[in-house]
């Protein structure tokens, strides 16, 4: 196992690329009763066009199918739900569908190794029947609905239609009721087939394990596999451009809700050292933009427009990047303008230098805090992955970022004409 | 891990809770009041207006400035209810010195500091709090309450809550009421401030890696000399006396919802607080878990719901049952749950099922010490609890609970309020005790 210390937050990660593909990442912690396991696949809700390996037609699928799957890979053929006897022996388990990945994860105090039997059972062993897809039509129509009534996602897939005119990052992770009735067992199977290969597969663990023995036991379990080739994935040619500039939707809100998209240049291109970096830089500008100590922050809030610290989310992956800034004002267009003029007054220098030291000092705190529990650790170690990154790897950059940069990553990615405002009231 | 209290004064007490699992030191310092419709809206907003300056931090953006220089302290604060509680929370995360350049070392001195100096020490100016900031404050709870109905799960929720506690002081909102803030002002609202800090129960939180400077350091504090020592006036959890409920209440209410909330109000008539644990178990079968009744059978069989589930509040013992529904299968789901409740009546459960929702509860308490917020809760609510059991005892306690303990608690379960939250699509009658 190749093992990487960090000593900044005296934290060690052993990992391994099994021989079937499969990666395991382990970051043990002493003393601690937690227990965290997260296996996932890097297939989300933005594969729906793919040629399966050995295959050379195209193969195009209802949006929604890997939230769909999902839920459906709880269900085993002796007529159990895995998650009951996860449930039964004291373990918590739950399964998430993002734009990219999908993962199942368990977290427990007692019986790793039993729920550890389980767990992998079920995620190698789907049992999909014409009757138990229907039925979770009905439940996963209701979960549709549920985000319905969320102003909050709703503002935020605005904002995505407003900058994407093709890539799918803009849909529903659950696809629409009318796209899931198009789901059925063959699909299902087929995508569970193309996606589920350990080669596509990334499993990290976090808790009190010697990372030797633990990974013995994942070995065990694991069913033998035929070594495959890669899935070539479709996405649609997106311009540069955005779709439109400003969207409003009505709904019961007592506040208008805002989010605010920033297009950017797509960051595949880089190495994953300058990915990292790209990433502390920006958050560190979001900070000196709307932080709580910025100038914008203080002014609307003097004059009530907002009473609150926007979530500012810098959210990318091989085929999309973007800023979205969100959360409730008096008029969102306001604080949209003041933004604009002050990205602008930015480029043209105008940032303090010891505003910037001090935010880097608050991102570096935030960082080190991210390792104060197994289940967070252990997810951004996925996540990260799934990026082409090493979580290590921000608290390794973020000292030597230099002032500027962040004037350099300012101009080159930040544009005025690719900023888009999403807007729900009442 | 290692948990120790000292009363600094007579109704101020330190909780020291030595751990030496997290990058970070949590502290917190809570204030306790009896919740009553003449002050909570006032208490509500306090919170907010001293966070906007203190005598050495003058303005919220000196504060931020100060938290930012601090490796991203977290200052954070708000108002809960707690049982027939108010409470007025602050908290103040940082990170270990352990993890820090030796030229910054001393954070967790410097971050109690600026939490006490937040609480007790406001930026004041001729016996009353800066207008502007008292202003600006009344504003935005306004926006808080007028807000409450944006999340419609929790709004249901609260609801169900007022109906079944209508006119007693549990049914207040947290946040208070709009026609209560127009009254507030920044002269009358510093003199409750001083008389709530001079009233109030004070619990001061250390969660982390703790040295005994760090101790005197706090006992040192000009801000904690500075208080009196007083004989607080609280509410504790207890088993009220026995009220049957002769009609259910039945509440439908419109809004703009896709999908329907449906909120059912349990009553408990425990007959002695020792019951609770046993209710803590009961609630696990009946909607706690995944592989409860109402998530097997609202949700897997009958594919009516999302969310099924229930929880159990011990301060109030009452339990909450909820989902999401499509709004035309009001009457089946409803069917469905009163079906569940009857079970577990009739005893249709296995020990096996006991078993299991023991071994998921107690999985879950043993996971709290792994989380400092959560460890840090937990030991507050034993604050309000006369029968208080270490942590050791409260696993033993829950290990002891058997199928006939369940039982029991099932026969004193009484449905007392039925809420939906429709957009009247269907015709319901409202029936309100």
């Amino acid at each position: 196992m190749q093992i990487i210390h960090n000593s900044k937050v005296k934290e060690t990660l052993y990992i391994e690329k099994l021989k079937n593909g499969l990666t395991v990442m382990i970051i043990p912690k002493k003393n601690v009763q937690k227990k965290y396991i997260i296996w996932g696949t890097n297939y989300g809700s933005n594969d729906s066009s793919f040629i399966v390996p050995g295959e050379d037609k195209v193969t195009n699928v209802p949006k929604g199918v890997a939230h769909f799957l999902e839920h459906k890979m709880f269900e085993q053929k002796n007529g159990r739900n895995s998650l009951d006897v996860l449930t039964e022996i004291g373990v918590s388990a739950n399964a998430y569908t993002t734009n990219d990945h999908t993962a199942y994860l368990y977290e427990c105090t007692d019986n790793f190794y039993e729920a550890l039997d389980e767990f992998m059972d079920y995620v190698q062993n789907p049992y999909f029947t014409d009757e138990n897809v229907e039925k979770e039509k009905g439940i996963i129509g209701q979960e549709i609905m549920m985000y319905d009534d969320y102003p909050e996602w709703k503002v935020y897939l605005n904002a995505l239609e407003a900058m994407y005119h093709e890539n799918p990052v803009k849909l529903d992770i659950t696809g629409t009721i009318e796209t899931i009735s198009k789901i059925d067992k063959d699909i299902l199977y087929k995508c569970y087939n193309t996606f589920y290969h350990p080669s596509n597969m990334v499993m990290v663990v976090s808790g009190d394990f010697e990372p030797e023995n633990l990974l013995e036991e994942i070995k065990k379990r694991l069913l033998p596999v035929e070594p495959r080739g890669e899935i070539k994935r479709i996405y649609p040619e997106e311009p540069e451009s955005i779709v439109k500039e400003k969207v409003e939707q009505k709904m019961e809100v007592s506040r208008p809700l805002y989010a605010i998209g920033i297009k950017l240049k797509l960051l595949s291109d880089l190495k994953s050292e300058e990915i990292v970096r790209k990433n502390i830089i920006v958050q560190i500008l979001l900070n000196l933009l709307l932080g709580e100590s910025s100038q914008i922050y203080k002014k609307l809030y003097d004059s009530g427009n907002i009473s609150y610290s926007p979530v500012m989310d810098f959210e990318f992956s091989k085929t999309y990047a973007h800023i979205l800034i969100s959360g409730q004002a008096e008029e969102p267009e306001v604080l949209y303008n003041e933004l604009k003029k002050q990205i602008n007054n930015f480029k043209k220098g105008n940032i303090k230098k010891e505003d910037f030291q001090r935010l880097k000092k608050t991102l570096y705190g935030e960082y080190v805090k991210e390792y104060n529990d197994v289940s967070e650790i252990a997810r951004m170690f996925l996540v990260d992955y799934f990026k082409g990154v090493n979580s290590f790897e921000y608290l390794e950059q973020i000292e030597s970022v230099q002032y500027e940069e962040i004037l350099q990553t300012l101009n080159e990615y930040f544009d005025e004409n690719k900023m888009v405002l999403s807007v729900v009231k009442a | 891990m290692k948990y120790t209290e000292k009363q600094i004064k007579e109704g101020i007490k330190l909780h020291l809770i030595q751990n030496d699992r997290f990058k970070t030191n949590l502290m917190a310092v809570f204030l306790t009041v009896p919740l009553d419709k003449k002050t909570v809206t006032q208490n509500a907003i306090l919170p907010a207006v001293l966070r906007r300056g203190t005598k050495n931090m003058q303005t919220q953006e000196e504060i931020s400035i100060e938290l930012e220089e601090m490796y991203g302290a977290v200052f954070d604060c708000g108002v809960e209810k707690e049982g027939d509680n108010q409470i007025l929370k602050f908290y103040i995360e940082v990170i270990n010195d352990e993890f820090i350049p030796e030229e910054d070392k001393g954070l967790s001195k410097k971050a109690i500091y600026n939490l006490l100096d937040i609480v007790f020490n406001p930026n004041i100016k001729e016996n009353a709090f800066k207008i502007e900031y008292v202003e600006q404050e009344k504003a935005n709870l306004k926006h808080i309450i007028e807000g409450r109905t944006d999340n419609k799960a929790r709004y249901a929720l609260e609801r169900c809550i007022e109906e079944m506690y209508k006119n007693e002081s549990y049914s207040l909102y947290k946040y208070g009421y709009i026609e209560d803030i127009e009254n507030i002002k920044n002269d009358n609202l510093y003199t409750s401030y001083k008389q709530l800090v001079e009233n109030c129960k004070i619990d001061i939180y250390i969660s982390g890696i703790i040295n005994e400077d760090l101790i005197q350091n706090i006992e040192e504090n000009e801000n904690i000399k500075s208080l009196k020592p007083r004989t607080p006036k609280y509410i504790k959890n207890e088993v009220k006396s026995k009220k049957d409920i002769e009609k259910i209440n039945i509440i439908s209410e419109n809004l703009d919802v896709t999908q329907g909330k449906l909120v059912l109000g349990l009553k408990l008539l425990l007959e002695n607080l020792d019951q609770q644990y046993d209710a803590i178990i009961y609630n696990g079968i009946l909607g706690g878990t995944a592989n409860s009744k109402l998530f097997q059978n609202v949700r897997e069989k009958a594919s009516l719901a999302y969310t099924a589930g229930s929880s159990y509040v011990r301060m109030k013992n009452t339990i909450y049952i909820n989902c999401g529904i499509e709004i035309e299968n009001y009457q089946k789901a409803l069917d469905i749950i009163k079906k569940q409740i009857e079970d577990m009546k009739l005893g249709n459960f296995t020990e096996e099922e006991v078993e299991n929702a023991k071994k998921g509860y107690i999985s879950a308490l043993k996971a709290v010490e792994n989380e400092q917020d959560s460890e840090l809760i937990y030991y507050f609510g034993k604050e309000f609890n006369k029968n208080e059991l270490s942590f050791e005892d409260y696993q033993k306690r829950i290990e002891k609970v058997k199928k006939e303990d369940v039982l029991k608690v099932a026969e004193l379960v009484k449905l007392d309020t039925i809420y939906f939250l429709q957009n009247g699509s269907i015709k319901i009658d409202n029936i309100r005790r």
